[in-house]
Order: structure tokens, then C-alpha cells, then sequence
């Protein structure tokens, strides 16, 4: 994974790269609006971490000029910024997530992972959480290196999951994945569902949970790797 | 009463009408007297002019009494020796009359006696259409006999031109003092609806009276020097929390560094209780900065739920349950963050009273309200009147909070035309609820 910081603080920008080096990323880092312009047209990034206040310019218009140029690089932005209307104005410059300063490299990490493993994305062919393994290509469930029986709907909702492993999934975003628009969806697919595939992880020794929250959706948790 | 402790209708002293009033009813007063003195002054140096109208009041008097003939009426005051008759010429006198005119004709004698005066006179009057002649003398001593004529002279020269001038007057000082006031009335009522929130209001300022025209235009500077002073403040508050967030954000990533030691984890208890505090500090200043448009079509169940969803891996680490439901259609006009940090900050607030592992219960709906309810200890009686003060907290020596969490729902809520409630529940907890009405026109 290549990553590029955006960041005009050298002590900050020093720290970040080596949070994330320890979580497995490659971060380049730019201090410039005018850098970051350059750098990006001669490499490729996987995503691209973004602070706002830039000595020579705004970052939320580097985010509009690299969408111009239909450079669909996942951005994810970083900055002091948390008033009311600047989350919205950020993703609505077609920034893919907001992050408020100060933050945690676990929570960064778990961020730059949801965007990456997001369809299209780069990361999709090995789904990771805890001791639990997805391969996508074959559709093949692994639990502390031995592979599970499970039923391909069962296979694709733990897809959905671990694709935003550590958030909530909301139970429309389950259904339409499992279910074509014209089937018929009773209302307690869902729920037989994620309990088939509790049992089976929770018989297979997996350290992760699948987590109800009433009202909205479900979570997948793996209660330890969240703090590091 | 207003917020500030300002009782609207104070101990109000005079109005100006009344003082203006007062002032004038004095001065008339004074020159009521005034005049007395001089009327009873120039008469005292002209005993002759007063033995005139002595003789000529008493004339009217006879002229104007029917049953009594003149011998009998009383005469003035002190009189000694009082004389009255009518003196009608014989026929032929009145034919030599014609002929020799000035026989008689209305005269005044006033004569020094040993013990006083005399007075003695002719007055032509009218009786049953007839003109008579009335031969009066009268005899008496000091001012006592002229009391009549002085009150008549006084009531002639000076109550009779005065009271009309005098009401006259007041009726001026009535209309013309509402007038003038008028712009003042208008400045009163501007300023009991200027709202801190709408710093933009000024006074419109009258053209006249020039007093009122400079007063509203001082205020009107007062309120610029105020606004600059409160841009200043929300300026700095919103700044300072700006910048504070970077080194924050060193000094976080930093301690996670260190090698872990009970020290390490102090630290960094304490370096996010500085990074809530100042992200509280700076989502206040905004709200106050009146950035809060809500305007948009928002539905409080997809808000909701957006916010359980991001909120519960942090609920689920502290041993809580969080629970959403939505009920009813639950669309309104509002500000879709606002609202999001409404129920951030309410369950927030139920995270830290509430002990684990109770749940936490959100809702939305039905309509136009939210609510969030927890099944904690709820909220002391004498604890109520400050639980939406800023930087309050029950127990300062927890250092978990700043105090700004419901502060910031309140004002919130206000900017999207909402109130904040809340209850404690008789099955156990508290249940903080908000209901959002139309927006205030001035966010």
C-alpha cells in the first residue's frame, strides 16, 4: 500500500508516517500544495492523506483539482478543521472521509483500510480481521489458518462486514448485498443469517464478534486488534 | 426579568411629561404670585384708583341686587359709616341735564379724615332699564375695606388670563412631548429587541430631536465596539481551539511512544481530556459564531442512525449497549451536523452517567424530536437548574469533562429552533429529549 501525506508540519507529518509504517503502509510525504501537484503527476498513490491549512494554498482545492483531472484516488483528510459545516464541505469537494485532528494511528489506520477496501479500491483480495480470513477470489473462510464451511450468502455478508470491520453495517447496506433487488426479503433473513454465521465463527475459535446495534445494523469487532 | 438579571420595568422615576408638567404648573404658580404682588403693589401707591373701583364694585352690586334698595346692602367690609342712595334728578333737572351736560356724572372724592378715609361718589346705573344715579360715601380705615376690590382686580388681571394660559400650556407640553419622545419610544423598543445573537441589528436613527438622534447614534457605536469585541471573543475562542489541535495531535501520537507505563497511560488520559475539552471549546464558539443554517431537509432518523452507527464501537469498548429506533415520519427543516452533534454530545453525555453495562436507548421521532435516554442514577433535583450551565460540572474533581457537552446540545438545539428537556424516568435514568419547532428567524 503507497500512501502520500499532505501535512506542513514536519513533527506531525514524521509521527503519522511512522504510525503508519508500523501498521504496514509505505507514506511518501509532500509539504506543498505546489509538491503535491508535482508528485502526483509522476507516481501513483493507493490513497492520499490530506491536511487542509497548506502554507501555499488550501488543500480543499487540491482535492477539487485532483477530481478534475478524474484522479479517483480515495482522500482521506486530515485536519484541525472540526467546525459544523467543514465535514460536509470537505466530502462534498470529493474528499472520501474527514478526519479531525487529534487522532489515534489505530483509528487512522482502520480509516485508511475502510477506503482501501472499498469495491473499486485497491485493497479486496484478502479480507483480515483478527484471526479471521477472507479470500475473495475463492470465497474461501479461514479461522486461525483452517478453513470453515459456510454457505456463499453466509460468505458474502462476512465479505460485507469485514470490508468495514470495527464500524456498523446498516441493515439495508446487508440486504441489498445478499439479496437481489427482485427476491424476496423476509424480515428475518437477516437475523438468521448473522446468527448462522456467529455460531460457525464462534465454533471455529474466531477471535472477532458480530455485534447487534438495535435500530441500525451489525458490527464486526475484533475486540483486541481495535487498541493495539 | 431577562437573562442578565435586568428588571424591565424597573423603579421608573417621573416621566418627562411629569417633570415638564410640574416644572410648568410651578413657574405659573410663581408667576401667578408675581403678578398678585405687583396688581396689590401699584394699587397701594394709588389709593385714588382703588376708591374708584371701591365705588363702581359697589354700583355693580346694587345694580345687580333686585329686591334690596341700595340703603340696605352691606356695604365693604369695615366700613364705619356706609351711605347708598339713588339721587334721581326731577324731570326738568333731567331736561336741564340734556341741556347742561356734566351735572352729573360719575365721580370719586377721597377725602383724609382724623381716624381714616371717606370716600364718597356718584355711580350711574342701570335699574329696570332705567339709567339712576347712585350717590354712595363711605367711611372706614387701613386696607380691610379694599379686600374685595383687590380680589376682584386679582381675579381679573391674573386667574382669569393665567388658568387658560396655563391649561393651554399643558395641553402643548402633552402633545409636544409625546412627539418629541416619539423617536425615543421607537429607540426603547429596538433596543429591548435586540437579541446578542443578532449582532448586526443597529438603531434606526431619527433625523430629530438632535438629543435623541445623538443618543441612538452612541449607542449605535457602543453596539459596533461590542460586536467587534464579541467577534474578537468567538474569533479567538474558535482560533485558539484551531490551532491547539496539531500540537495535541503531536503530543498524542508522541506518548504512544513511550513504552507503556502507568505514567504513559495518565498522559494520555489526559491529553484526550484536552482534546475534548478544545473541540468542545471550539464547536461552542461556532455555534455562538451563528454559522447555523437550518434550512435543509434533514431526517432526524437517518442522522440518528448515522450517529449510533459511528458511536457504537466506542459504546461497545466501554461496556455499554447503544439502541436506535425511529418512529414515525421524522423529517423537518434543520442542520444536518447540528443535529448529528445534538445526539453525539446527549450520548456522550450517557456514556459518562451512566454506569456499564446498562443500555443506551436513541430515538428519533415521531415527528420533530429526539430523544436520549439512559438507565443511570438520573439527575439530582438540586443538580437540575445547572445542568445546561457552561463549565458545570456536579463533581469538579472528575476531570472527564469540561462541562460543555450540554451547553453546546442547548445552543444547538436553539440554532435549529428547538428546547432541550429533561426527566428522570420513574423506571430508573434520565431521558434528555429535544423538540425542534420552526427555526429561529435570526439564525
Amino acid at each position: 500500500m503507497r500512501l502520500l501525506l499532505v501535512e506542513d508540519n514536519a513533527r506531525l507529518a514524521g509521527l503519522i508516517r511512522e504510525g503508519l509504517d508500523g501498521q504496514g503502509f509505505a507514506v511518501d510525504w509532500s509539504e506543498t500544495v505546489a509538491d503535491t501537484e508535482h508528485i502526483l503527476k509522476i507516481n501513483n498513490y493507493d490513497l492520499l492523506l490530506l491536511d487542509l491549512g497548506l502554507p501555499d494554498g488550501e488543500g480543499l482545492d487540491l482535492v477539487r483539482s485532483v477530481r478534475r483531472r478524474r484522479n479517483t484516488t480515495p482522500i482521506l483528510i486530515l485536519t484541525a478543521r472540526g467546525g459544523l459545516d467543514d465535514r460536509v464541505l470537505g466530502l462534498d469537494a470529493g474528499a472520501d472521509d474527514y478526519l479531525v485532528k487529534p487522532f489515534q494511528i489505530p483509528e487512522l489506520a482502520a480509516r485508511c483500510r475502510a477506503l482501501l477496501r472499498r469495491p473499486g479500491a485497491s485493497l479486496g483480495t484478502e479480507l483480515v480481521c483478527g484471526n479471521v480470513v477472507l479470500t475473495s477470489a475463492d470465497r474461501q473462510v479461514s479461522v486461525a489458518g483452517l478453513a470453515i464451511e459456510s454457505t456463499p450468502r453466509e460468505v458474502d455478508l462476512l465479505e460485507c462486514l469485514l470490508r468495514r470491520a470495527g464500524n456498523v453495517v446498516s441493515k439495508p447496506a446487508l440486504e441489498s448485498a445478499l439479496y437481489s433487488m427482485d427476491a424476496e426479503v423476509t424480515p428475518n433473513a437477516l437475523e438468521a443469517c448473522i446468527s448462522r454465521l456467529r455460531k460457525r465463527l464462534t465454533a471455529a475459535g474466531a477471535g472477532v464478534q458480530i455485534r447487534t446495534v438495535h435500530g441500525v445494523g451489525y458490527a464486526l469487532f475484533a475486540p483486541v486488534a481495535v487498541n493495539g | 426579568m431577562d437573562k442578565a438579571g435586568n428588571n424591565k420595568h424597573g423603579p421608573a422615576g417621573p416621566t418627562l411629561f411629569r417633570q415638564i408638567a410640574t416644572r410648568l404648573a410651578a413657574f405659573t404658580l410663581l408667576f401667578a404670585v408675581l403678578n398678585v404682588g405687583i396688581v396689590v403693589f401699584t394699587y397701594s401707591r394709588q389709593p385714588e384708583s382703588l376708591a374708584q373701583e371701591l365705588l363702581t364694585l359697589e354700583a355693580t352690586k346694587a345694580q345687580n341686587t333686585t329686591e334690596l334698595a341700595p340703603d340696605l346692602l352691606e356695604g365693604p367690609p369695615g366700613a364705619e359709616h356706609w351711605l347708598a342712595r339713588y339721587i334721581d334728578p326731577s324731570e326738568q333737572a333731567e331736561k336741564a341735564t340734556e341741556l347742561r351736560p356734566g351735572i352729573l356724572i360719575d365721580w370719586t372724592r377721597r377725602e383724609r379724615l382724623a381716624e381714616g378715609y371717606r370716600i364718597s361718589g356718584v355711580r350711574s346705573v342701570i335699574k329696570d332699564g332705567r339709567q339712576r344715579w347712585l350717590f354712595m360715601q363711605f367711611e372706614g380705615d387701613g386696607l380691610r375695606p379694599y379686600g374685595p376690590v383687590i380680589a376682584d382686580e386679582i381675579i381679573q388681571h391674573v386667574v382669569l388670563p393665567l388658568i387658560p394660559l396655563s391649561l393651554l400650556l399643558l395641553l402643548f407640553n402633552i402633545v409636544s412631548v409625546r412627539r418629541v419622545l416619539a423617536p425615543l419610544r421607537r429607540a426603547e423598543a429596538e433596543i429591548d429587541a435586540l437579541d446578542p445573537d443578532n449582532i448586526l441589528a443597529r438603531l434606526s436613527e431619527a433625523r430629530e430631536p438632535r438629543e435623541v438622534n445623538t443618543l441612538v447614534r452612541a449607542f449605535n457605536r457602543a453596539l459596533t465596539r461590542l460586536d467587534e469585541t464579541m467577534v474578537i471573543l468567538r474569533g479567538f475562542t474558535a482560533n485558539a481551539a484551531h490551532e491547539l489541535r496539531t500540537p495535541l495531535s503531536i503530543m498524542q501520537l508522541s506518548l504512544d511512544k513511550l513504552p507503556p507505563s502507568p505514567l504513559r497511560d495518565d498522559l494520555q488520559a489526559d491529553t484526550q481530556h484536552m482534546t475534548r475539552l478544545v473541540g468542545q471549546m471550539l464547536d461552542l464558539a461556532q455555534a455562538d459564531a451563528l454559522a447555523v443554517e437550518a434550512d435543509a431537509l434533514v431526517d432526524l432518523g437517518d442522522i440518528g442512525r448515522a450517529v449510533v452507527a459511528a458511536m457504537a464501537p466506542k459504546t461497545f469498548e466501554a461496556d455499554r449497549e447503544l439502541r436506535f429506533e425511529a418512529v414515525g415520519d421524522t423529517k423537518m427543516l434543520g442542520h444536518a451536523e447540528a443535529i448529528y452533534r445534538i445526539y453525539r454530545n446527549l450520548i456522550d453525555n450517557a456514556l459518562s452517567h451512566a454506569p456499564g453495562p446498562t443500555p443506551i436507548e436513541v430515538t428519533a421521532g415521531p415527528g420533530p424530536q429526539l430523544s436520549v435516554r439512559d438507565y443511570g442514577p438520573g439527575i439530582a433535583a438540586e443538580d437540575m437548574p445547572y445542568i445546561f450551565e457552561r463549565f458545570w460540572r456536579k463533581d469538579r474533581r472528575r476531570s472527564d469533562g469540561a462541562g460543555l457537552g450540554l451547553g453546546i446540545v442547548q445552543r444547538l438545539a436553539q440554532a435549529n429552533g428547538g428546547v432541550i428537556t429533561v426527566e428522570n424516568m420513574p423506571s430508573g435514568g434520565a431521558l434528555f429529549r429535544v423538540i425542534f419547532g420552526p427555526p429561529e428567524p435570526n439564525f
